[in-house]
């Protein structure tokens, strides 16, 4: 290796840390589906689409239900599959069910001129001005069935990169005990892992993506970010079996075990995927609990409770505490020099991952923020020497923002967002995030946005994004 | 029958006996139904009518006010009763009703606002931008408010010379000069 590789390695790769930063995809719900069904405005559980408000989040892990609903607050009459008498006949007759009167679909479009800069480390920028028109668009299929069951669907079209399957679950609510306190999902969903912080939930266009995307592997830890062939720094989307309920109103659990680390492609030089079928046998694992102080129940719950008009606002804290645990023993990751040679293959026996998530509501003000701490265990095969070493590297990723509602259609929201990587040698991520938000009518909205590499001022972009959904 | 049509009836006592009516349809063009136009006899000169010691109640069930237009003789009192199980709120943006806000309450609690002078009050949920409704307060307690069909009844007006005005949330108000000897018919054409 000559003196000026590493560097030139180095350079290379923080751009390419960002690039992938920019490029990332953003599925994010506002699922006008559920307008129709209750006749209900998106502000009732929407801060912003796609921000939940306390409202909407608690009509989210109520199974896309109201708290207490009554049937009279359905207003599209849905169509039975067997008259309610018919559960007294199970099992000599098929227990009955309702589907939507209408097929429950939403369509989100999202249109975007992006403005992006981005520096090679040899002083050369180079700058483009994308008109994304779509940018993105979702269709979103979402209800329930009966008492019981809800569904959540959604078909992303993106610029660039085809028609994907972003999620697709099937939910079953208070299976047993007290109502809220045991419900499961299963299918390909955003784990409530991220409750509260996964882009879904958030108001800006550049998501949280560099605690999503942070790649841990590499001969000596993870270096920066890679959106696809990496190991796993949280997930974004799941295939997964998970528990999650509302206890006391206030402590809110999950539980679920994952496919883990994914197919490899058939590109025998390629690394794993993050999507697609699984390589291996081992099941990842994630867990959390959070307690919320104040403010609207996590269930819906306002007994005793007199909450402000503006269901935006409330006094509340709520905090949690994530982690997620898997192996990937018979996983190996390719690790390629400048001319796509490879040098070194690397294996993530067992990883760790522990986070704290908090987030306070203060009349407009929201606050919240992810730590997360991250510990490989990895196997490194140098293929020039043939030397095997077992670094167990660390890394820390962690962002904070803060929204603000100066007036209903009218926020701003501003974030920080930091990565150390694993590897010692590789260069902190830190990337600056600024949004301006106009909500011109309830399902439509302006953004303009600046997010910045914080180490080098060439690399950013700037964007106005239209949304509308329907 | 969800729209009451509301009569000043203990007033009527102390009014001369001869009682007549008013009755007749309003067409609303450009709207899907004739519901929901309050037909009213505007202030008769040198005559006042007493605040109703009666409140009159808007229900606020399955995310929607019943009713959703509700005339009142100024003075009245309103309540608004809670019967879901999410909290709503109750505001007003017009001057006219000093752009009250009740704030928010649980489901079976009622909070009330009394309606002091001639208004016609919009009243809205903050928590659910989707619910509308109007208190129409008059000055006479000879109101009533339209069935789907246009059709209305003013019971126990006195003889004698009035304006009628009808009033519609999304149509232009209208005015006629009537004199009501008995029961008379007056019908009314109103539009965008
Ligand atoms: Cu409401």
């Amino acid at each position: 290796m000559s003196h000026a590789r590493p560097i030139a390695r180095c350079l290379t790769l923080a751009m390419v840390s960002f690039a992938v930063v920019l490029g990332a995809h953003r599925p994010a719900s506002a699922i006008p589906a559920f307008a129709r069904k209750y006749q209900t405005s998106c502000q009732t559980c929407h801060v912003v689409f796609p921000k939940l408000n306390p409202f909407g989040e608690a009509f989210r892990l109520n199974g896309y239900r109201m708290p207490a609903e009554t049937e009279e607050e359905i207003k599209e009459t849905p169509v039975s599959l067997g008259s309610e008498a018919y559960k007294k006949t199970w099992p000599s007759m098929v227990y009955p069910s309702t589907i939507p009167g209408h097929v429950p679909l939403a369509i989100n479009i999202k249109m975007a001129d992006v403005y992006a800069s981005q520096t090679d480390g040899t002083n050369r920028t180079i700058t483009r001005n994308d008109f994304q028109f779509p940018q993105e668009v979702n269709l979103f299929a979402a209800g329930t069935f009966g008492d019981t069951f809800g569904y959540l669907a959604e078909l992303t079209f993106e610029n660039g990169a085809g028609v994907s399957i972003e999620r697709a679950q099937l939910t079953a609510n208070s299976l047993f005990g007290a109502g809220h306190a045991v419900n499961f999902k299963v299918g390909m969903f955003a784990p409530d892992l991220e409750d509260g912080f996964h882009e879904m939930w958030l108001m800006t266009n550049n998501g949280i993506d560099s605690l999503f995307t942070y790649n841990p592997i590499g001969p000596n830890g993870g270096t920066g970010t890679a959106e696809e062939g990496g190991g796993i720094s949280l997930p974004e989307n799941v295939k997964a079996i998970e528990f999650y309920g509302v206890a006391k109103h206030r402590l809110f659990y999950t539980l679920g075990v994952t496919d883990g680390l994914g197919q490899v492609s058939t590109d025998p030089g390629s690394n794993p995927q993050s999507t697609g079928n699984d390589v291996h046998s081992a099941k990842d694992w994630y867990a959390r609990v959070d307690y919320k102080f104040g403010g609207m129940g996590l269930d819906g719950d306002t007994t005793g409770k007199t909450l402000p008009p503006e269901n935006w606002r409330e006094s509340s804290v709520r905090v949690g505490l994530l982690g997620y645990y898997g192996t990937g023993n018979d996983v190996v990751f390719h690790e390629f020099d400048d001319l796509g040679n490879p040098t070194f293959d690397v294996i993530d026996r067992r990883y760790v991952r522990a986070g704290l998530y908090a987030s306070w509501l203060w009349r407009d003000l929201n606050v919240f923020g992810v730590y997360l701490h991250g510990k490989d265990d990895l196997t490194t095969t140098d293929l020039t020497t043939a030397a095997v070493t077992q670094p167990n590297p660390t890394y820390d990723a962690w962002f904070v923002q803060a929204d603000y509602v100066i007036r209903p259609p009218f926020q701003v929201s501003l974030r920080y967002e930091d990565v150390a990587p694993g590897d010692p040698s590789a260069a902190s991520i830190r990337v600056g995030n600024a949004n301006f938000t106009y909500l011109i009518v309830a399902n439509m909205k302006l953004m303009l946005e600046y997010q910045r590499d914080l180490h080098e001022s060439k690399n950013y972009n700037a964007a106005a994004v239209l949304r509308f959904a329907f | 029958m969800r729209i009451p049509i509301v009569t000043g009836l203990a007033l009527v006592l102390t009014l001369p006996a001869v009682a007549g009516e008013i009755h007749g349809t309003v067409a609303c063009k450009g709207v899907r139904d004739s519901a929901g136009a309050v037909v009213y006899v505007d202030a008769i000169p040198g005559k006042t009518f007493p605040a109703p010691q009666e409140h009159q109640k808007i229900n606020q069930q399955n995310l929607v006010f019943d009713p959703h237009v509700l005339p009142v003789l100024a003075g009245t009192t309103v309540d608004f009763l809670n019967s879901d199980a999410v909290q709503h709120n109750v505001f007003s943006p017009d001057a006219c009703a000093e752009k009250f806000n009740l704030g928010t309450w649980p489901k079976g609690q009622t909070r009330s606002y009394t309606f002091k002078k001639d208004c016609v009050a919009t009243l809205l949920c903050k928590v659910h931008p989707e619910m509308e409704a109007f208190v129409v307060a008059v000055p006479t307690p000879y109101f009533a408010v339209t069935k789907a069909d246009g059709s209305y009844k003013i019971a126990d007006v006195p003889d004698g010379a009035y304006t009628l005005k009808v009033w519609h949330p999304k149509l232009k108000a209208a005015t006629k000069p009537v004199t009501v000897a008995g029961s008379t018919d007056v019908g009314f054409e109103i539009a965008r």
